[in-house]
């Protein structure tokens, strides 16, 4: 999978975004939108609110999650515990992403958070290699990881995948006497 | 009390606390552990100066402009004051000092140290010092005496010294405290002061007294106590006239007494309890401000009235008790009992480190006990509370002074903007509502006004300078009105954006006449509406034509404008208690001018004040006060206010507000503003607007019933509107009318379901009269399905009243059509009487001869019906609406009215389809039986009273059953029974025409039992002829099969009430 396809699938998340034009209901096929009254915080999915954003039709308020006291809790935790902590969003990442980029402006501390979410990201990414490390080192039949999120499964799964493939294929060669006990 | 003890307000983060006063009282000046001064205008001032100076804050002082401060890196410092500028260091010592104090001519400072060492300093000259060293502990606290001979001390080793400034010797010392090792574990900050002016006495605070050490002799010369102390003294501080003493004490009591007399005038309690650690009284005396250890500044008021009350002189003999200061540590440990927070000697309670755990401040702490302190504790105590019983009865006469105990008037609400926060902010909402938001800066940098649009196609943002100082502002599609209050200089101005104009001149400026300031202002469609200090109204047009101008009856409060309405609240009279009495005026400007409300009082609740007030975005006038209740005007109960919604309610904590700045009928929206702990938002970051459902505060909501009525009176409320903008001419959304209709009917058809259920029937009528026509039948039909005979009848009765004034609304509406309909039903034309009967002829011909008489009715309203639709033949409509419905003898209107209804589907019989044109034709009919049943039921009482005339109520007639039968044998059991009553009716009533009779005849057979009817139909099969009769029912049986088509399960009664009963609860 490609980041941009878990991007894609974020996009679908819904976010507040408080409209400066009116208009009715949209029905679309993923549901009705709207209506869009000015001034009133209006839940959209993602895409449309990046959409309104840059046309400049409206501003974005940011996730809950996406403050400062927050993320700053979530990091410690993180870098407390030894397994994954629960994350506010299976998109963090992305979302983060999209609505830093997009729409910094409407953001409190926007480069604060920025930092903050990629700290998070660097910590579990890291934790996440470690284990794929540890899971790979002590031969592991299988392994189980909570609360990981669809683009960091996604960041590690070809190259765990591929190599693990290659380790099996180079065991079974270097052993081939012995490849049945895999 | 006399003295009023002002509400405790956040000074600084919890710590260590020091206050004192300026020069001439106008500042309060306070210092904390978080380091900073803050100069506070008032008590209610919400934006103090703050100087950082240091880390930590131990003690300020203040006087002649020089703010001196004992700060956490071992310095005493000086400031320049109000400015707050650092004005260089004074002195320095090797750790923090704990007091500082000014002598009173403020050419000196002494200042006591935690490293045993009492410094004078110079204020001119720092290099001046003088060193006092002699304590073997950290010094609490030191004081100069006025006549800048002597400088006083107190320590934690327990002495308390006085010195010769000049020689920098001892004088005199006592023993008298409690000795501990550090400030932190003190009991007592025992702040001394020595008597202003004279410096005749010192005030020591020991434990739970003060004592009183004479200057001259330094001996002790009277001890202030009571049983009113509980707990440790803390601070003591002299009024400035010397008379009065105020002592604040660990616990938080604040004390005053009258020296002379020894009487203790004045009692008051920190309203949390927490210790009192700083106490300044005002230079005139007249309060007294204080702050305690949680950083809390509070101020006791009117203590200068104390002074005229207490004259009693007390004539104790204290000399017997000037041995007792070395005795006070074993009081102390007796009077634990006393003192809950005390924990004797040396088990520091940790509780107390957890209230303050930032400074390790002198407190409250367990201290040593001096083993030669002990000799006459007893006998001191009961002395003392001689003395203070002495001096109880004594405190009387100061208290019962005549004062006024009736209700208070309160402070009249100050006009205000809605949708604006408070004028003294320095970023400030201006004006928010539902067309945009208006931001006020008024910061160092700059002094402007941001106009944003929340649609963005009304006008893009604009920024302005704002030189002129406008504190008010209106903001509408149209324009963005402004208005600044006059001074010496210059008048009060009116400025006025009109950026929809259309030529190049956008805005205009008024100035008001020399002494009249704005007040109030408002915007409205084409006009702008301003409330001078002149108790006068300015109407201008938005273009800035000046219009009318009218008188108000007291100062306004706000304004709002909403299309041609202008809503005017005024003061109108001195409230009382904290409430306030304002009046509203609603005016309608535009074509019709006329005052819709006369100022009558605005109903708000009880201690509250007007906190917001505009009208919704559909044009009611709407208003909140500061408890958070939204009220409605009910332009359909005579112009009441209606509360409708409760902010508070949805409040998680009480400090939590909602800031409202819009109110929508349609879809019902309270938006706001959450308010975390304050009542207005800050500009930044900035807010987000929430939606708060509206609920009407109906009783028992928890219930189905309360919530469906709430839902019903909701609902009706918020329908108000379209009737209101349909009469003023505006255009309504038909379809939310429509929409908001049905679902009223829709509740009230639950709510009869509901009543029904519960076996409520008499409610059940009460709720039938609330519904239109159409849902009448429906709900008659849910009566008489679930086998609710009596409420049918009673439904029925209802039904046909309900059609009769239907029929009277459309007759107001088409006059000329009805007059014709009017005429014929009553038969005051006699020609037109004549064209009907030919009509009938006709039709009697199209049908059965037998039958006339009992078809006439009909085809008389099938034939007004023709002639009012002009295009339908008559005989078409009258076989088609009168066939299936039971023929002619639908003598129970439950069945015509099923019938009829059977055609809608029904749910959707309500409102609209309910006027199908199938009702239409049969209303009048039932109208003109009830009428003649109604009027004759009295004589028929005779006549009836025959054989036949055993009935019980008509109501038991089982309408299903008749149905059928009478579906079966037509016709012929009405005619005959007609035929033999025909006689006794034209006895009762000889000037009858036919047609009179029949309706009589048609309104006794009505109220005969089935049984009886059954007879009558019985007969009738017997005499009349076999064939007419078949082929009557075939012609029937055909009728039926072309008009219901493939409905004629309806038969079954059982089928359908099922459903029916599926349909009302499925949707609850």
């Amino acid at each position: 999978m490609d980041p941009a396809e878990v991007e894609f699938l974020a996009e679908k998340e819904m976010v507040k975004i408080i409209p400066n034009f009116s208009l009715d209901k949209i029905y679309l096929i993923g549901g009705d939108l709207g209506p869009f009254n000015p001034g009133l915080p209006v839940e959209v999915p993602v895409w449309l609110a990046l959409n309104l954003k840059q046309r400049q039709k409206c501003r974005i308020v940011p996730p809950e999650w996406m403050d400062t006291d927050k993320l700053e809790e979530i990091r410690e935790q993180e870098r407390k515990l030894d397994t994954f902590t629960p994350i506010p969003s299976p998109y963090y990442m992305e979302l983060a992403k999209l609505l830093l980029n997009h729409s910094a402006d409407n953001i409190p501390k926007a480069d604060e958070i920025r930092t903050l979410v990629k700290d998070i990201w660097d910590t579990r990414v890291a934790k996440l290699r470690l284990s794929a490390d540890s899971f790979i080192s002590q031969q592991e039949a299988h392994a189980q990881l909570d609360n990981l999120t669809l683009m960091e499964i996604n960041t590690t799964r070809s190259f765990l995948l591929d190599s693990l493939n290659y380790m099996y294929k180079l065991r079974s060669n270097l052993q081939p006497g012995r490849s049945q006990d895999y | 009390m006399p003295c009023e003890r002002k509400p405790m307000r956040y000074g600084h983060s919890e710590g260590h606390t020091d206050v004192c006063f300026d020069d001439e009282g106008k500042c309060i000046v306070t210092c904390g552990s978080d380091g900073d001064v803050r100069i506070w205008e008032s008590l209610d001032d919400d934006d103090p100066k703050s100087i950082n100076v240091g880390e930590k804050v131990y003690s300020v002082a203040l006087k002649n402009g020089k703010l001196v401060t004992a700060v956490s890196n071992n310095t005493v410092q000086i400031h320049t004051f109000p400015e707050g500028d650092p004005d260089g260091i004074l002195t320095r010592f090797t750790t923090n000092a704990n007091h500082v104090t000014f002598n009173s001519s403020g050419s000196r400072v002494a200042a006591g140290s935690s490293d045993f060492i009492v410094k004078i300093v110079e204020v001119v000259d720092s290099s001046q010092q003088k060193t006092l060293r002699g304590h073997d502990a950290p010094v609490l606290s030191v004081a100069l005496d006025p006549s800048d001979e002597f400088l006083a001390s107190s320590s934690c080793d327990g002495s308390v010294t006085v010195w010769s400034i000049e020689s920098q010797t001892q004088v005199a010392q006592w023993k008298i405290l409690q000795k501990s090792s550090d400030v932190s574990n003190a009991k007592s900050l025992c702040r001394l002061a020595w008597q202003p002016r004279s410096g005749k006495l010192l005030a020591i605070p020991v434990d739970l007294t003060i004592q009183l050490y004479d200057r001259n002799t330094w001996t002790h010369v009277s001890t202030l106590s009571g049983d009113l102390i509980s707990q440790v003294v803390n601070v003591v501080v002299w009024s400035p006239c010397g008379k009065f003493l105020a002592a604040g004490t660990i616990g938080g009591n604040l004390l005053i007494w009258d020296v002379e007399a020894k009487l203790c005038i004045e009692r008051q309690k920190h309203e949390k309890g927490f210790t009192v650690c700083g106490m300044a009284w005002h230079p005139s005396g007249g309060r007294i401000a204080y702050t305690d250890t949680e950083g809390c500044l509070g101020l006791l008021e009117g203590v200068s009235s104390l002074s005229s009350s207490s004259t009693v002189q007390k004539t104790n003999d204290y000399d017997d008790l000037f041995d007792e200061d070395d005795d006070r540590m074993l009081d102390e440990g007796m009077s634990d009992s006393r003192s809950p927070v005390k924990k004797p000697i040396m088990e520091d309670d940790d509780d107390d480190d957890d209230l303050m755990p930032a400074t390790g401040r002198p407190r409250n702490r367990g201290s040593f006990l001096d083993d030669d302190d002990n000799s006459q504790g007893m006998s001191t105590l009961i002395k003392e509370e001689d003395g203070s019983s002495a001096i109880l009865p004594a405190v009387g006469p100061a208290v019962s002074r005549p004062v006024y105990e009736g209700p208070m008037p309160t402070q009249p609400q100050r006009a205000f903007q809605p949708g604006s926060t408070p004028v003294h902010l320095m970023h400030r909402f201006m004006m928010w509502n539902s067309v945009g938001i208006v931001r006020g800066y008024n910061d160092d940098q700059d002094n402007a006004i941001d106009v944003e649009f929340h649609d963005t196609a009304i006008h893009h943002a604009m920024h302005l300078t704002n030189t002129l100082g406008h504190t008010m502002a209106d903001l509408s599609q149209e324009a963005v009105l402004l208005a600044c209050e006059g001074n010496n200089e210059l008048a009060s101005k009116i400025q006025c954006l009109h950026f929809s104009c259309w030529d190049t001149h956008k805005d205009w400026i008024v100035d008001l006449p020399k002494g009249e300031d704005v007040r109030a202002l408002c915007l409205g469609q084409g006009w702008a509406a301003v409330a001078t200090s002149a108790l006068m109204v300015r109407l201008f047009s938005v273009g800035g034509v000046q219009k009318e101008i009218f008188s108000l009856p007291g100062d306004v409060v706000c304004m709002a404008g909403h299309g041609e309405q202008l809503l005017i609240v005024c003061h109108r009279g001195t409230g009382f208690d904290g409430d306030q009495a304002l009046g509203i005026q609603l005016l309608q400007l535009g074509h019709k001018r006329r005052q819709v409300i006369h100022g009558e009082p605005l109903p708000l609740s009880r201690k509250s004040y007007l906190a917001w007030m505009d009208f919704t975005a559909e044009g009611t006038p709407c208003c909140i006060d500061s408890e958070g209740v939204v009220r409605m005007l009910n332009r359909t109960l005579g112009n009441m206010w209606t509360p409708v919604c409760n902010t508070r309610d949805s409040c998680k904590s009480k400090s939590d507000h909602y800031w409202v700045v819009g109110v929508h009928e349609n879809p019902q929206q309270l938006r706001c503003i959450p308010c975390k702990g304050a009542r207005y938002p800050p500009t930044l970051p900035r807010p987000a607007v929430a939606v708060l459902p509206f609920n009407l505060l109906y009783c028992q909501t928890t219930t189905e019933k309360g919530q469906m009525e709430e839902q019903y009176w909701r609902s009706v409320l918020f329908q108000n509107h379209y009737g209101f903008l349909s009469s003023s001419g505006y255009e309504i959304d038909s379809e939310g009318q429509s929409r908001a209709e049905k679902e009223q009917q829709e509740l009230l058809m639950k709510m009869f379901a509901l009543s029904c259920k519960l076996e409520r029937e008499f409610r059940c009528v009460e709720l039938a009269e609330m519904m239109t026509h159409s849902v009448v039948t429906l709900a008659i039909r849910y009566a008489s399905r679930s086998r609710r005979m009596a409420l049918a009848q009673r439904l029925s009765e209802l039904a046909l009243e309900k059609a009769s004034q239907c029929q009277e609304e459309e007759q107001e509406e088409e006059e000329p059509a009805y007059q014709r309909l009017k005429s014929n039903m009553k038969n005051v034309n006699m020609e037109k009487q004549k064209k009907l009967k030919k009509k009938r002829n006709l039709s009697v011909e199209f049908f059965f001869d037998d039958q006339i008489t009992a078809l006439y009715f009909l085809c008389v309203t099938a034939c007004v019906t023709a002639s009012r639709e002009g295009r339908v033949n008559p005989f078409k409509v009258r076989i088609s609406s009168s066939s299936p419905a039971g023929q002619p003898r639908t003598t129970n209107v439950l069945d015509s009215m099923t019938m009829s209804s059977r055609k809608p589907a029904p749910i959707s019989g309500t409102s609209k389809q309910g006027k199908a044109p199938v009702l239409k034709p049969l209303a009048p009919k039932p109208k003109s039986k009830m009428s003649a049943s109604k009027g004759n039921s009295k004589k028929l009482e005779d006549s009836q009273s025959e054989a036949e005339k055993v009935k019980p109520a008509p109501a038991a007639t089982p309408p299903a059953s008749a149905e059928n039968i009478e579906n079966r044998k037509p016709k012929t059991g009405f005619q005959l029974w007609l035929e033999e009553n025909r006689k006794s009716i034209l006895a009762d009533n000889p000037d009858f025409e036919e047609m009179d009779v029949i309706k009589e005849g048609m309104g006794r057979f009505r109220t005969l039992s089935a049984e009886e009817r059954l007879n009558w139909t019985e007969r009738a099969k017997g005499d009349s002829d076999p064939k007419k009769r078949k082929r009557e029912d075939e012609g029937q049986v055909d009728e039926q099969m072309e008009s219901n088509e493939g409905s004629t399960k309806k038969k079954k009664p059982l089928d359908t009430s099922a459903k029916l009963s599926a349909f009302a609860f499925n949707k609850e």
